[in-house]
């Protein structure tokens, strides 16, 4: 199976003996031994996903790498998260998936208001089944383990990916201080119930409804 | 393989760095935040603006800035709080009955038990009393004593000095022809004629880049979302 490890915080070696990885369309930065690079259709789920894809807008452009030997991915100089995934589910955006081993299927999924409060739409991508994968973030991402007791709540700008047996609901704030300009500029959330881990990055993207 | 650290709400750290970017507060009572720093929770935390009804007595105590109280809110409850912003290194700071002026846009958040106050200097902010803050640098803030004199994209702050001032060089001052480089930029310009100058004893802070976090207007309501 591909070997992933970090090499420095911004660059992944994924070591290679004749396996193959999927990972995001240009994000080779240098490679040695013997490495082929073929284009994909798209993120799995034969023609179904990809009539999927095109649809929802989570596009994701890979290509598959094959070979001997070890290459480098980067992409404009985020920080790369390792997830090795057993059998587990993980929800990321089709843009800040890096890599992924070639025995994990990627799907697209709905996720309803969330997305859409994040600014990425309603759809996000899943990575499901046993290998390692790589995810980018702005800053390193801080990874939080929601349990029974502790639920947890996240900024919708902020929030990366999240694995395991998670719901997640929109939670507002909103009342109306919030439109005569006495928001708490805290206002939307997502709530994460259950067992999983989500991962949190220390930078809040622009969302749909503004810096939330 | 080795994978990453994994925090939960009970082994995040008290009051502590969680890595270099992000900041963990065990919060049990209030904490006065910039809007839209926070990143995550775990607990029972409500965030309210500066200016609502049961949070008169707070604002009374810590809060003397009205140009910057729509960028203000005060979270409280219990639980465990984490504090990031554009990837910028965070770190927190003790004051011991001290005064500390800091750049508006650095500063996270802090404990009320201190004290927020508008600087005379325009866009900074100066903290008075005991307690903790939490502020924001690009790259780590390194402490220097003066007689100094920086540039003031790299000024975070300053903490018990006297008279901070302008200082311009003399050849930039001195005859027309520094006068129209002055207003107009032609004949060229080194960038770095204008310095702030510190003296007498205190710490001055500098951030190891010349890139500010963005600047906001102050005082103007609504104008970041909700």
């Amino acid at each position: 199976m591909a070997h992933f490890r970090l090499q420095g915080s911004k660059v992944l070696a994924v070591d290679l003996a004749g396996e193959a990885v999927k990972a995001k369309k240009g994000s080779m930065v240098a490679y040695d031994g013997e490495m082929t690079f073929k284009k994909k259709t798209g993120g799995g789920e034969g023609l179904r996903g990809l009539v999927t894809r095109r649809i929802t807008g989570e596009h994701m452009a890979v290509m598959e790498v094959r070979g001997q030997g070890t290459c480098y991915f980067a992409d404009r100089a985020r920080e790369v998260n390792l997830v090795a995934l057993d059998g587990e589910k993980l929800f990321v955006e089709a843009s800040n998936l890096l890599c992924a081993d070639e025995a994990l299927r990627t799907g697209t999924t709905f996720t309803g208001l969330r997305g859409s409060a994040q600014g990425n739409g309603l759809f996000t991508t899943t990575v499901e089944g046993t290998g390692q994968a790589a995810i980018l973030s702005e800053g390193t991402a801080v990874v939080l383990r929601v349990g029974p007791q502790t639920p947890l709540q996240v900024d919708p700008g902020a929030y990366v990916a999240h694995s395991g047996n998670l719901t997640q609901h929109f939670q507002s704030g909103v009342n109306f201080r919030s439109f005569i300009g006495e928001g708490s500029g805290e206002a939307f959330q997502i709530r994460f119930e259950g067992e999983g881990l989500v991962y949190v990055q220390p930078y809040e993207r622009d969302t749909i409804g503004g810096e939330l | 393989m080795n994978g990453p650290v994994i925090h939960d709400a009970y082994s995040l750290p008290v009051n502590d760095n969680v890595n270099p970017y992000v900041f963990s507060v065990d919060l049990d009572g209030q904490w006065f935040l910039q809007k839209g720093k926070m990143i995550a929770y775990y607990g029972q935390i409500a965030f309210q603006g500066v200016g609502l009804g049961h949070l008169e007595r707070l604002v009374a105590r810590s809060f003397h800035s009205p140009l910057h109280a729509a960028d203000w809110v005060v979270a409280e409850g219990r639980g465990r709080m984490l504090l990031a912003d554009r990837a910028f290194d965070v770190n927190s700071y003790d004051l011991d009955d001290g005064n500390l002026t800091i750049r508006s846009g650095n500063l996270l958040a802090f404990q009320p038990s201190l004290s927020l106050k508008q600087s005379i200097v325009p866009g900074f902010l100066t903290l008075i009393g005991t307690g903790t803050f939490v502020a924001a640098s690009n790259g780590p803030v390194v402490f220097m004593e003066p007689p100094i004199r920086v540039d003031p994209q790299a000024l975070v702050g300053w903490a018990d000095c006297p008279s901070p001032c302008h200082h311009y060089d003399h050849h930039y001052m001195r005859g027309f022809l520094g006068g129209v480089r002055a207003h107009t930029g032609f004949g060229g310009t080194s960038g770095e004629e204008h310095q702030f100058e510190f003296t007498g004893a205190g710490t001055v802070l500098l951030q190891s880049s010349e890139m500010l976090l963005e600047e906001r207007p102050v005082g103007v309501k609504g104008d970041t979302g909700s």
